[in-house]
Formats: C-alpha cells, sequence, structure tokens
C-alpha cells in the first residue's frame, strides 16, 4: 500500500513504540524480514501454529501477492512498532454497519481493526493524490524505502493542501449521500476507494474491474490448489465456499473447473465428469492453441467456476456481480487429455466505454511463455473484426501494465520503423485504427517510452535506439524460432449479437 | 538545464508527425525536448509505486534486460496420479468444435460424496453379500434425489430448519430410482438427515454464498455473482398489447406443436401396431405355406401375396368400368407397381397408395359429371335453336344470348396468308356470306354472363368474317388480331402522345363514333326485305344486329364489346 511510509500526510500521526509478539496487534506497522532485508510490513491478521504464533503481513509498496504468513523470528521487535490509530468516532459508525457478525475466531479478530485499516486508506489516499510517478521511479531505484521518504515527505508538504480537501470531503460524505456523488464525480476511477459505502456504491455502477477492499478479502483464503497436472500457489482472496479456508488443499476439475475440499469427492467428481475441453464454440485453432468463445449466461455455472479460479490470481476482478453480461474467450492448449485452460480474457456483451478486454489472465503455471502476448492479441484481433478500436478495462494489474505495454510497445515500433524508412508522416490516429487500440493508448504508450518530442516547430516522434536494437533482436531471434502468433485468418468469428429483449432482461 | 518555454502546437491525434530515429537527430535537442510528465498507467494510483512493477517499467524505460514482477509459482504436482485422474482420453475433431453442454449436463450425477459418506458406506456396505451391497453411483443418486427433493420442496430450509420426512422421499426415490434402491434409500436417509443436520440444514456440498440478506451481503466478500438490477423500460400500452400478442402467439404455437407431437405419438402407436399385425400375418402365412409343403398342396399362392394388394386391384376393377380406357391404361401400372413392394414397405407407405389412387378416380368422377353436365346443356341449346327457328330474336342485349348466334357467328379461322394480305378468300364466302366456320362444330363451351364481359377473351387465332350490312355494304369482321396489332410500330406511335396507355383503349372503342346515336339506329328493327340473304340461311337465324364495335373493319384493336 501506498501511503503507509510516510506518516505525515496522515491526519493523526501514528503512535510508536516498541512492542514484543504478544502485544503486536492487528493493524501494527513493523519491521519485517523479506528478501534478505527489513521492510515495513502492516500486519492484517494472526494465528497461532504448531510451531508457534504467525502473522499475516503487507509489505510497503510490494503487491499483495507477495503478501505472506511470517513467523516471529522474522519480525525485527528491536526496532519500533506504529500502533494502529485510535478509534475515531465516524470511523467506528463506518465499520459497525457493513461488517458482518462472525463465528470463527480468526474472524473475530479481524472484525475490530477495520477501521484501523480504513484509516490507514484514507491517509493512503491523501498520500498517493500526490507523488508522481516519473518522481518516485527515482525515488525507488536509488532508495526504494527508508530514505525516499525525505524526498516524498517533502512534496507532500508542498501538496498538503491539495489533499487535504478530499479528507473533509470525505467527513461529509458520511453525513450526505449526495456528496458521494459529487466525489466521485471529481475522482480518477484509479483513485483507491474512500470508503466501503462508496465502495459499494461503485460496484453496483462499475464494471468487472474493482478494488474490493473488504477486510477478509485482504487476506488469501486458499493456500494451495490442486489443478490438472499442477499445484497453484493463490495470490488472491477468492470467495470459494468458506469451509474451503480450513481445507490444506483444495481440487480444481481441470476442465469443468468444478472446486473441491475433500479428495474424495474429487476422485468421485473426476470418475463422472465428461467434460475435455470448455464448453463452448471453438472459433479459433492453431498448432499450439485453440480459443472458445462461452456465453456467461449460458455457460453460467462454468463461467462463475472461471471467475472464482481468476480471482485468486486478479486482485482487482470484482465477484461482485454475475458472470450474465460476459462473454468469455478462452485459450486452450491441446493434448491426448483435452484442451487445457492456459488462459482467458472476458470481454463485456455491450461496453459502455468501449472496453475489448474485461480481465485478463494467464493461469500461473503458463505466465512467461507468451501466452499473455496471444491473449491480448487475439482481443485486438475481434476487435478488428468487428471494426472497433478497443482498450482493456481499468485499472489494470502490474502484470496487466507490462504484458499491454509490452505488446503496444511491439507493435509501435514495427509500425514507426517502417514509416521512418519510408520517410512518411503519421498521426496517432491512423496508428491507432491499424492496431484497433485507441488513440489515448497509443499516445500513453508513446509518453512512457518517451518518443513524443516538439522539435523546430514541429511534434515529431523519436524512436530511441535501445527500442530499436531491442526490436531488431527480436526480429533476429524470430528466424530461428518463430513467436507464437494469432493467425487472423484462422478465426472463424461473426461478433455475436443481441437482441433488444435480451439486453432489457440482463442478457 | 531549464526547459526552455516555447509555446507548442496543439498535438491532435489527426496531427501528422514525422518519425524519426534518436540518431538522426541531435541527442542534446532530443533529451532537452522531452516531455516529463506523468503518463497515465491505468494501474490503481496506490499500486503505481509498487516496488516491482516499478523497477521493471524502469527496465522496459531503460536499455537494461527487463525485470520481472515475482510471483508465487506454480509447480507439476509430483503426488498426483493425472493419469488415474484424467483418464478419458481426447481426440480432436477435424472441424472447430461446437458444444452447448453445461457442466451439468456433462457431470453426471451432481453429488459427489465426500471421505465422510465413505466411511458410512463402507460401515453400511460391511458384511454384506456382493448384490446387497450399496455401490457409491446408486448412494449418490439417492443423496441427490434427497438434495433435490429439499431444494424443490423447501428453499428456506436453512432459514425454517425443516427436514422433509422420509414418506415424501421415498415418493420422490420412487419417481426417479429403480424400486430396489428403496428400501437402502431408508438407510441413506438416516446418514443424510444427521449430516444435514450438522451442516445447520444447508446442503451437504459446500456451495457459493449467494445474495440473502442485502444489507450484510453487501460487506460480506464470500457473497458473490449477484443478480445486476434490470434495465428499466418505458412502459406503453402498445407494448404491453404487444408483449400480450406474442405471447398469445407463442402460447398457440406451442399448444399447436404440443398436438402435433401428441398426435405423431399416436400415429407411431398405431404405426407400431400396424407392425405387430403384419408380422403376425407373416407368421401365419409361413406356418401355411410350411403346412402346404408338408400336405404337398400346390397353386393358390395368391394367400402369400400380401392381402392389400389384391384388394385393391378388384377395386380398381370395379371402377375402371365406368372409366374410359386410356384412364384405366394409366390406373394399372400402379398395383403392379406396387405388388412387390407390399411384403416389405413400411406400414406408413401403405395408408398412402390407396389413398392416392381414390384420389384420382375422384377427380375423374367429377370430370365426368362435368362431361354429362356439359352435353345436358348442349342438348338444351339445340332444342331452343329449334324452338327458335324462323323467328328472329330482335331483344336488344339479350342477357344471355342463346350459343351460335350473336356477334361472334360465322368468324372463320384466318390463315397467315390472308391475314397479311387482309383479304378473305372469296371461294367459300361468295357461295354463303355466313358459312359454318369449323369453330363452330365443336361449340365452345358454354357460358353464362354474370357482370361486365371480360376485356380481353381468349382467341385461339385470328378470324374474320364477311357479311353485308345494312344497304348492301360489304364488311369484314376480324377478331383475335389484338396481339399483331399491339405490336405494330404504327399503332404504338399514334398512341405515343396519349396519357392513356393500352389498358384504357376499351375506352377508346367506346368513343365519339360508337356512340349511342349509332348503336341505336343499328337497333332499329327492320322490315323483313332488308334481308335478302335471310332467306337463303334457314338454319342459321341471326342475331339482332351486331354492334358496331365488331362493324369497324379496321379498328386498330378489334375485339367485341358484346359478350361471347
Amino acid at each position: 500500500m501506498a501511503g503507509k511510509e510516510p506518516a505525515v500526510g496522515s491526519p493523526a500521526p501514528k503512535q510508536k513504540g516498541k512492542a514484543t509478539i504478544d502485544t503486536l496487534k492487528i493493524g501494527c506497522l513493523a519491521m519485517v524480514m523479506k528478501e534478505g532485508r527489513t521492510r515495513r510490513a502492516e500486519v492484517l491478521s494472526i494465528k497461532e501454529t504448531k510451531s508457534g504464533r504467525q502473522f499475516y503481513c503487507n509489505f510497503d509498496n510490494f503487491n499483495k501477492r507477495l503478501d505472506e504468513w511470517v513467523p516471529a523470528a522474522r519480525i525485527d521487535f528491536e526496532q519500533e512498532v506504529e500502533w494502529p490509530n485510535p478509534e475515531l468516532p465516524k470511523e467506528a459508525k463506518k465499520a459497525a454497519a457493513p461488517v458482518a457478525k462472525k463465528t470463527t475466531v480468526t474472524k473475530k479478530s479481524q472484525k475490530r481493526p477495520a477501521a484501523k485499516r480504513e484509516a490507514s486508506i484514507i491517509s493512503a489516499s491523501a498520500d498517493g493524490e500526490t507523488p508522481k510517478w516519473s518522481d518516485s521511479i527515482e525515488s525507488q531505484k536509488a532508495t526504494p524505502d527508508a530514505e525516499g521518504e525525505d524526498k516524498n515527505a517533502l512534496k507532500l508538504e508542498l501538496e498538503r493542501d491539495a489533499a487535504t480537501p478530499i479528507d473533509e470531503e470525505d467527513d461529509a460524505m458520511d453525513d450526505d449521500e449526495a456528496a458521494i456523488k459529487a466525489i466521485k464525480a471529481k475522482k480518477e476511477l484509479a483513485d483507491p476507494p474512500q470508503s466501503r459505502a462508496e465502495e459499494i456504491e461503485k460496484l453496483r455502477v462499475g464494471g468487472s474491474m474493482t478494488q474490493n477492499q473488504a477486510d477478509i478479502s485482504r487476506i488469501r483464503n486458499i493456500s494451495k490448489v490442486q489443478f490438472g497436472n499442477y499445484t497453484l500457489y493463490p495470490w488472491y482472496f477468492s470467495p470459494y465456499p468458506e469451509s474451503f479456508t480450513q481445507e490444506d488443499l483444495m481440487y480444481i476439475c481441470e476442465f469443468c473447473l468444478c472446486y473441491y475440499g475433500d479428495l474424495k469427492a474429487f476422485t468421485r467428481h473426476r470418475h463422472k465428469c465428461a467434460m475435455q475441453h470448455p464448453p463452448g464454440n471453438e472459433i479459433y485453432r492453431d498448432d499450439y492453441v485453440s480459443f472458445f468463445e462461452i456465453d456467461g449466461r449460458r455457460q453460467r455455472t462454468w463461467c462463475r467456476n472461471l471467475c472464482l479460479l481468476s480471482r485468486m490470481f486478479l486482485d482487482h476482478k470484482s465477484t461482485y456481480h454475475d458472470v450474465d453480461p460476459f462473454l468469455f474467450y478462452v485459450m486452450t492448449t491441446r493434448d491426448e487429455k483435452g484442451c487445457h485452460l492456459v488462459g482467458y480474457f472476458s470481454k463485456e456483451k455491450e461496453s459502455a466505454d468501449g472496453f475489448n478486454v474485461a480481465c485478463i489472465l494467464t493461469l500461473p503455471q503458463f505466465q512467461r511463455k507468451g501466452y499473455g502476448r496471444l491473449l491480448i492479441q487475439f482481443s485486438y484481433e475481434l476487435s478488428k473484426i468487428e471494426g472497433k478500436l478497443g482498450s482493456p478495462e481499468k485499472p489494470l494489474s502490474d502484470l496487466g501494465l507490462l504484458s499491454y505495454r509490452q505488446y503496444w510497445t511491439e507493435n509501435l515500433i514495427e509500425i514507426l520503423l517502417d514509416f521512418n524508412e519510408r520517410e512518411d508522416k503519421v498521426s496517432t490516429e491512423a496508428l491507432a485504427s491499424h492496431l484497433a487500440m485507441t488513440p489515448h493508448d497509443v499516445e500513453s504508450t508513446l509518453q512512457a517510452l518517451q518518443m513524443q518530442i516538439y522539435h523546430k516547430g514541429e511534434h515529431k516522434i523519436v524512436l530511441p535506439m535501445h527500442l530499436i536494437k531491442r526490436h531488431e533482436m527480436l526480429k533476429e531471434k524470430q528466424k530461428t524460432k518463430p513467436k507464437r502468433m494469432i493467425d487472423p485468418a484462422r478465426i472463424q468469428w461473426k461478433p455475436p449479437v443481441f437482441t433488444a429483449a435480451q439486453r432489457t432482461w440482463g442478457w | 538545464m531549464p526547459p526552455r518555454h516555447v509555446r507548442q502546437r496543439k498535438l491532435t491525434k489527426a496531427t501528422l508527425q514525422q518519425v524519426l530515429r534518436e540518431d538522426q537527430i541531435e541527442s542534446a535537442e532530443y533529451d532537452s525536448n522531452q516531455s516529463h510528465q506523468h503518463v497515465e498507467t491505468g494501474v490503481e494510483r496506490h499500486e503505481e509505486n509498487e516496488y516491482h512493477l516499478q523497477a521493471a517499467l524502469a527496465s522496459t524505460g531503460g536499455g537494461k534486460a527487463s525485470e520481472e514482477i515475482p510471483a508465487p509459482p506454480a509447480e507439476k504436482t509430483v503426488d498426483i496420479n493425472y493419469d488415474a485422474l484424467y483418464s478419458l482420453r481426447f481426440k480432436k475433431p477435424a472441424t472447430y468444435i461446437r458444444v452447448s453442454h453445461t457442466v451439468e449436463e456433462v457431470t453426471g450425477c451432481q453429488y459427489d460424496m465426500d471421505s465422510e459418506d465413505d466411511t458410512w458406506l463402507q460401515a453400511y456396505n460391511q458384511g454384506k453379500s456382493a448384490s446387497q451391497k450399496l455401490s457409491e453411483d446408486d448412494f449418490e443418486k439417492i443423496i441427490e434425489v434427497f438434495e433435490d427433493t429439499t431444494e424443490n420442496h423447501t428453499p428456506f430450509a436453512a432459514v425454517d430448519n425443516t427436514l422433509i420426512p422420509f414418506e415424501t422421499m421415498s415418493a420422490q426415490i420412487k419417481l426417479r430410482l429403480p424400486s430396489k434402491l428403496l428400501d437402502i434409500a431408508e438407510h441413506v436417509y438416516g446418514h443424510w438427515k444427521d449430516r444435514k443436520q450438522a451442516s445447520g440444514n444447508k446442503s451437504i456440498q459446500p456451495g457459493l454464498k449467494f445474495e440473502i440478506n442485502k444489507d450484510d451481503d453487501d460487506a460480506d466478500p464470500y457473497v458473490c455473482f449477484r443478480r445486476r438490477e434490470v434495465r428499466q423500460t418505458r412502459k406503453t400500452r402498445a407494448r404491453d398489447v404487444q408483449s400480450v400478442d406474442k405471447l398469445k402467439k407463442l402460447r398457440k404455437e406451442l399448444e399447436e406443436a404440443r398436438q402435433l407431437v401428441a398426435l405423431t405419438h399416436s400415429r407411431e402407436v398405431q404405426k407400431q401396431a400396424m407392425m405387430l399385425n403384419e408380422k403376425s400375418i407373416f407368421d401365419q402365412r409361413y406356418k401355411v405355406k410350411v403346412a402346404k409343403t408338408k400336405l404337398g398342396i400346390k397353386g393358390d399362392d395368391e394367400d402369400f401375396i400380401n392381402q392389400k394388394v389384391r384388394r385393391s386391384n378388384t377395386r380398381i376393377e370395379i371402377i375402371a368400368d365406368l372409366q374410359q380406357p386410356q384412364k384405366r391404361k394409366s390406373e394399372f401400372p400402379q398395383p403392379q407397381r406396387t405388388a412387390p413392394g407390399t411384403q416389405l414397405r413400411l406400414p406408413g407407405r401403405s395408408d398412402g397408395r390407396p389413398l392416392e389412387a381414390d384420389l384420382i378416380l375422384l377427380s375423374e368422377r367429377l370430370a365426368e359429371k362435368e362431361n354429362m353436365l356439359q352435353k345436358e346443356i348442349e342438348e338444351k341449346t339445340q332444342q331452343h335453336r329449334r324452338w327458335n327457328q324462323g323467328h328472329v330474336d330482335l331483344t336488344r342485349d339479350p342477357l344471355s344470348p342463346a350459343n351460335g348466334q350473336g356477334p361472334e357467328t360465322g368468324f372463320r379461322p384466318a390463315t397467315a396468308q390472308y391475314q397479311y394480305l387482309m383479304t378473305p378468300p372469296s371461294s367459300v364466302t361468295s357461295e354463303s356470306f355466313d358459312h359454318p366456320s369449323p369453330a363452330q362444330e365443336k361449340p365452345e363451351s358454354f357460358a353464362f354472363r354474370y357482370s361486365s364481359p371480360p376485356e380481353e377473351e381468349p382467341r385461339g387465332q385470328p378470324a374474320y368474317r364477311r357479311r353485308i350490312g345494312r344497304g348492301g355494304r360489304l364488311w369484314i369482321d376480324r377478331r383475335g388480331m389484338s396481339s399483331a396489332m399491339k405490336n405494330d410500330e404504327n399503332v404504338s406511335d399514334r398512341w405515343k402522345y396519349d396519357q392513356d396507355d393500352e389498358e384504357e383503349q376499351p375506352v377508346y372503342e367506346m368513343d365519339p363514333h360508337d356512340t349511342n346515336a349509332l348503336r341505336f339506329r343499328a337497333t332499329i328493327p327492320f322490315p323483313p326485305h332488308f334481308y335478302p340473304q335471310h332467306g337463303r340461311q334457314e338454319n342459321r337465324p341471326r342475331a339482332p344486329g351486331p354492334t358496331p364495335a365488331n362493324s369497324r373493319a379496321i379498328a386498330p384493336v378489334q375485339n367485341p364489346a358484346a359478350p361471347p
């Protein structure tokens, strides 16, 4: 989480003090060993194991997927611990309503710190408003953690005025429903949610991607999954049946994606299950992969199962709503057992914002093998057939951003080199329509690669040498080992058409 | 270096930009002109600063080897018998797969027994003989019935804590499972009841949490897949009516479909009965044949041929008496055709065959009736002619002039030669002006005039007649020239500037020249001495004077407006 490092921006400075293994409680910020050094971490949960007490820690500026259960030995009790802020009245009010009554001990323990965490989120948002990522890159590079604070703190001081009104609005929101709307209008999608009420409001009206900040969902609930021939270690919370939380291992059928906590039940299921490929129409096939199109309404169970599975690896995926308004494009590899799920992307049947992808995921066992690229390419090929410009739904995950950036960069460089050779001029619009990307995505990619300059009274696109070199290297590599690409000629697909009645009655 | 503040031209998405390589531009300028601005990443803002992401982004921006974002790894499972669990083999179809089976449809029994069930089942099966043992499949089926029934009968069982008694369950079991499981089901019911109570009367199988109570659910991250609020549509009366009509139509169609299915079903049932009958006939015949061979009786093999063939044969013989010989000829091949097939063919066809024959006969009968009627009418008209012999019918525009009279009398077919010459052959007409034409030998079918006559009568070929009009004028009437005349270039040219087209032409016929005055004069009765030819044609009474329209010798399109 961004804002936990500097306590400067938060309204109430945190109390510090030394803690022991017994006094360390949920919500505390402690220094914990991670990757060879101590890092600040927030304790989200505590459990007792045979080997002693363990703490579920979320590390500063580390993705949630790297959260882990930490034995007390890794916590540096020499250093001071930041205690969670005492509950403010308004936050108590906020927390009291939504948190459901829980029966198990662990959940009870989570209930109390809910308010505190929200406090930290609010402070995070205040901080999060200010730093520009290009600035913080440098601070990250030089001093990924503590040393960078000074720099940031200075900046934060300067921009505090800008940050504080948001807190005020936050206060008003509790009393006034209309204020929520006003805030929403002001804030961008990328802003972290301010409160549960707003979060839920956002869920009701929003698309498929969101950050569900519920307390329990911050903690991974499934520890290990047996999927096909692989063992997966989930990254995030997924709303599988609550009883599975107690299981050491969850079994998922590779083909119908049904989930089992019990090996006997899973074996029995495998005995009966006759599915060997995703239950839809194959719309693409080449030597490596196949794509299936699956309608969320017709294959509700399967698509729900897919969403639950992918929720374990997508932090921002919302499982708030049902799968009906989505189509799922599932990529598989074939062998003598069947078509194995590699990855998928979902797509709204009718996207008001022109998104061509809602969620996109390559399963962990197939990651870093170029499958994500194929998924992205396929989504754009579909957009080309539709004759639309597409863009993935936001927010992107970190891995999503990298994959898309890579795809966009490679394709843009290829075209731009071509234009450069022909000494031809090009507009962002032309680039966009050529790649079925939105002009906005083209522009932000060019900006991120620092390719746009203003020179002699003209806007120009400059191809940096290191990108050209890398492109040439890739080309050289492809001569010996051809890159897997989607062959558009093999796509047998027509954009599905839905009647007015289908749209009225919720697909 | 402080950035020079130059007012930049606006960059739009349509702006054409030059594409340069870094080495094509001065590096100092490149560095100074780079815009350092915040780039939207699309990542949540508080995650943008994540250490690994920034490291990875920085590495792609620079020329270094790209850094990866660490993630918990996935690994191949070692302690699982993959081949045993996934035993089915997949064969890639040649074409793209098209499938719409749901998960429920391909996973068989929806209850999967877990280890707790397994313990109970093993205990239950202990010491029982192989035939008495309850198989895992049957166990699951029974539990599935229990669970389904609970869900259907008491959807709120988890709330009101009702448990369906075994009596209700046994009825369901009887309905859905083989009866031998009923006794065992009672034992399973006990086990199921225990498990049900242990799970708080919820489903035994762990399931997802769906929305139950809105207030609690919103905060519960385990509650998933909520229904989306349906978009409200504007309600109008027209829409209501439309929907009602659609529903009615749908209902009607479904009802029709249902009836169709019911009828098909009864047909198939009858077919089956028929098949059985035929089979028994065959069996009987076989017995007869065996008996015959045994007893050495020869001949009379007719019995071996299907009875129906003979029946249809005799029927045709009876009916054939009433028919013309050439009709019978066409009828005969049919029984011959059917005969070899009768033994083997499907009953469905056999109903069709005689029906078909009946239909043909019926139509022939109708034709015969028609013929008889026509004959009678002809006789009557002949009679009328006889009665009218020696009389002149001067009725103006008779309602139904007797056949053989009227304006068309005496027309003769024109051969091409004469048509072009426009001269009638003199040889025939010199003897009698109104020679009976060949067309008259076989009278045209008689028709009554009900209303206005058809504008254009079908006429086979052009015909003409010559007659002497008043004052001994020679007239040549013609008809059936319409097509020839229509194609005439001159004629169409004549009407070129006329707005009214061909359709209006009959109106032209009635125009100034054939006014009522003319017509009136033509119908004034003349004293008998005006008809010098009348005495000569005794058997052919003259019609009242031809209408002026007919009399126009060179009318462009000459169709008599008078009734046929």
